[in-house]
């Protein structure tokens, strides 16, 4: 009762800063997928929604700006924000020190994991007892990844042994899954689930590991991209941000779409 | 926009690494495409409707169609189905390798077989008409007297199918090969310059491109030196 009595008047808090600001000069143009659910994807009625938009629409009504959304390839989203197409990226892009030589990144509002699925009860013995990854038994294994994701660093790099397949989107690899083009997939363990193993295809998939969090390479997590330089409106996100986690908002929008929190 | 020219000398043997598969890919299709081409030519022009209008509409869908939507409906439409799976093609149809391949083959073939028949048509009739009155056989005549001529009127438009097959290869990038610009989208998402990988990639395609077409002058100058004489 507690809690939902403070989560009233942050949301009060929100909308009446959100009116409060005299109709805001400023526009932010948000980068994202828009088809990358439950994070950045067009709902039913065809409005954008998820996690990233909730944080996104959270955050312009705390710094009092007007967002525009713009829908970008993930492949050109980086390319995009540094050519001026949008002023920030609010697209689960996990902070790494590569994307940080060319871009800035706000604090996390997500925290970066990645998780290994493929059929069930195979007995894959690949990680240890310590949820450490064995790399022997990696070898001429054949695994599924996004092209230019934070896993394919980290398979290159821990288990060269693995034959990694990259592929453009996140349904061609559940569908390779299936068709037996790949052994397994690493993915995200919440979009695994919603996409894939909780539906029809899914059904004789499960995941086979832990929960990677190796902060090397999948960085301290997701947080809002920005072009450098723009030092003062990330200063302005990071205080919208912390009032966020703070209030319990971000823990209250992951719930929406998962059945635990995500940061 | 600063242009990184390191990144372009960085890249390019990266990208080289990818060019053997470009041209298993190129070699592997033109091959069995021209064979493929051979035979539907010869189904085309046997002269029997059940024969010929089933390789028209053959023809039709491919050369109708997209090849990037061949592609796709290869690799992932196809395993869709349980008897693909199960079937005796699985072992190739199973590799990206496979489905590139046997697109970029149907393709090429249909493109091919159009092409022949334009050499075909283009033969004199009065030399088929010699053919036979010195009592060749049909066969006979297509070997020796239509197949030459056939062929040097048809290598313009050869090696102009060859060059749009190499380029076709890049496709099978989409197919999780990495070939050159199955690499270079690699590079790309990881470094974020576009400019300067995919102009890399674009220039090393020219120069297979030029090499192309010197082959093929030479070869249409060589097949053609008793015109000039």
């Amino acid at each position: 009762m507690k809690k939902l009595l403070t989560l009233s008047i942050a949301a009060v808090a929100v909308v009446v800063t959100g009116f409060v600001q005299p109709a805001a000069a400023e526009t932010l143009r948000v980068g994202m997928e828009c088809t990358y659910a439950p994070f950045n994807f067009r709902n039913a009625d065809g409005d954008l929604d998820g996690y990233d938009v909730d944080v996104a629409r959270a955050v312009g009504g705390l710094i009092g700006a007007d967002l525009e959304f713009v829908c970008q390839k993930w492949d050109g989203m980086i390319p995009a924000l540094l050519a001026n197409k949008f002023d920030i990226v609010v697209a689960s892009m996990s902070i790494t020190d590569k994307r940080l030589e060319k871009m800035d990144f706000s604090d996390t509002y997500r925290i970066s994991v990645g998780r290994l699925v493929g059929k069930k009860n195979a007995g894959w013995k690949l990680f240890d007892s310590a949820d450490k990854p064995i790399p022997a038994n990696f070898k001429g294994l054949k695994v599924g990844l996004e092209r230019a994701t934070t896993y394919s660093d980290w398979f290159e790099n821990e288990l060269p042994g693995a034959e990694v397949v990259l592929y453009d989107s996140n349904e061609a690899l559940y569908l390779d899954l299936v068709n037996g083009r790949t052994d397994m997939i690493m993915t995200n363990p919440m979009k695994a689930h919603l996409r894939f193993l909780s539906k029809e295809d899914g059904a004789g998939f499960e995941f086979v590991s832990p929960q990677v969090d190796e902060r090397k390479y999948f960085g301290i997590g997701v947080g809002i991209g920005l072009r450098q330089g723009n030092d003062a409106l990330k200063a302005r996100m990071n205080k919208a941000l912390k009032t966020l986690t703070d209030d319990g908002w971000l823990e209250s929008y992951a719930l929406k779409y998962f059945p635990f929190a995500i940061h | 926009m600063s242009f990184d020219i390191a990144l372009i000398i960085d890249s390019i043997p990266k990208m080289l690494m990818g060019i053997g598969l470009t041209f298993q890919l190129l070699f592997l299709s033109l091959a069995l495409g021209t064979a493929l081409g051979v035979m539907l030519l010869i189904l085309r022009i046997s002269g029997r409707w059940y024969l010929s209008w089933p390789t028209m509409i053959y023809i039709y869908i491919f050369r109708g169609t997209p090849i990037l939507v061949q592609i796709f409906i290869i690799y992932y439409g196809l395993p869709q189905l349980e008897f693909v799976r199960d079937g005796i093609f699985w072992p190739i149809l199973r590799e990206p390798f496979g489905c590139a391949i046997v697109a970029l083959t149907l393709n090429t073939g249909a493109y091919l077989s159009e092409i022949f028949r334009g050499g075909v048509l283009g033969v004199d009739r009065g030399l088929k008409e010699a053919g036979s009155a010195l009592g060749l056989s049909v066969t006979d005549r297509f070997i020796y007297i239509t197949a030459p001529i056939a062929i040097r009127l048809c290598l313009p438009a050869y090696s102009n199918d060859v060059v749009s097959l190499m380029k076709s290869t890049a496709l099978a990038s989409t197919i999780t090969l990495l070939d050159m610009m199955g690499i270079a989208r690699t590079i790309v998402a990881e470094t974020y310059a576009p400019y300067e990988v995919f102009i890399s990639v674009m220039v090393i395609y020219l120069i297979i491109t030029w090499a192309i077409q010197r082959t093929f002058g030479w070869i249409e100058k060589r097949m053609s030196r008793h015109v000039r004489q």
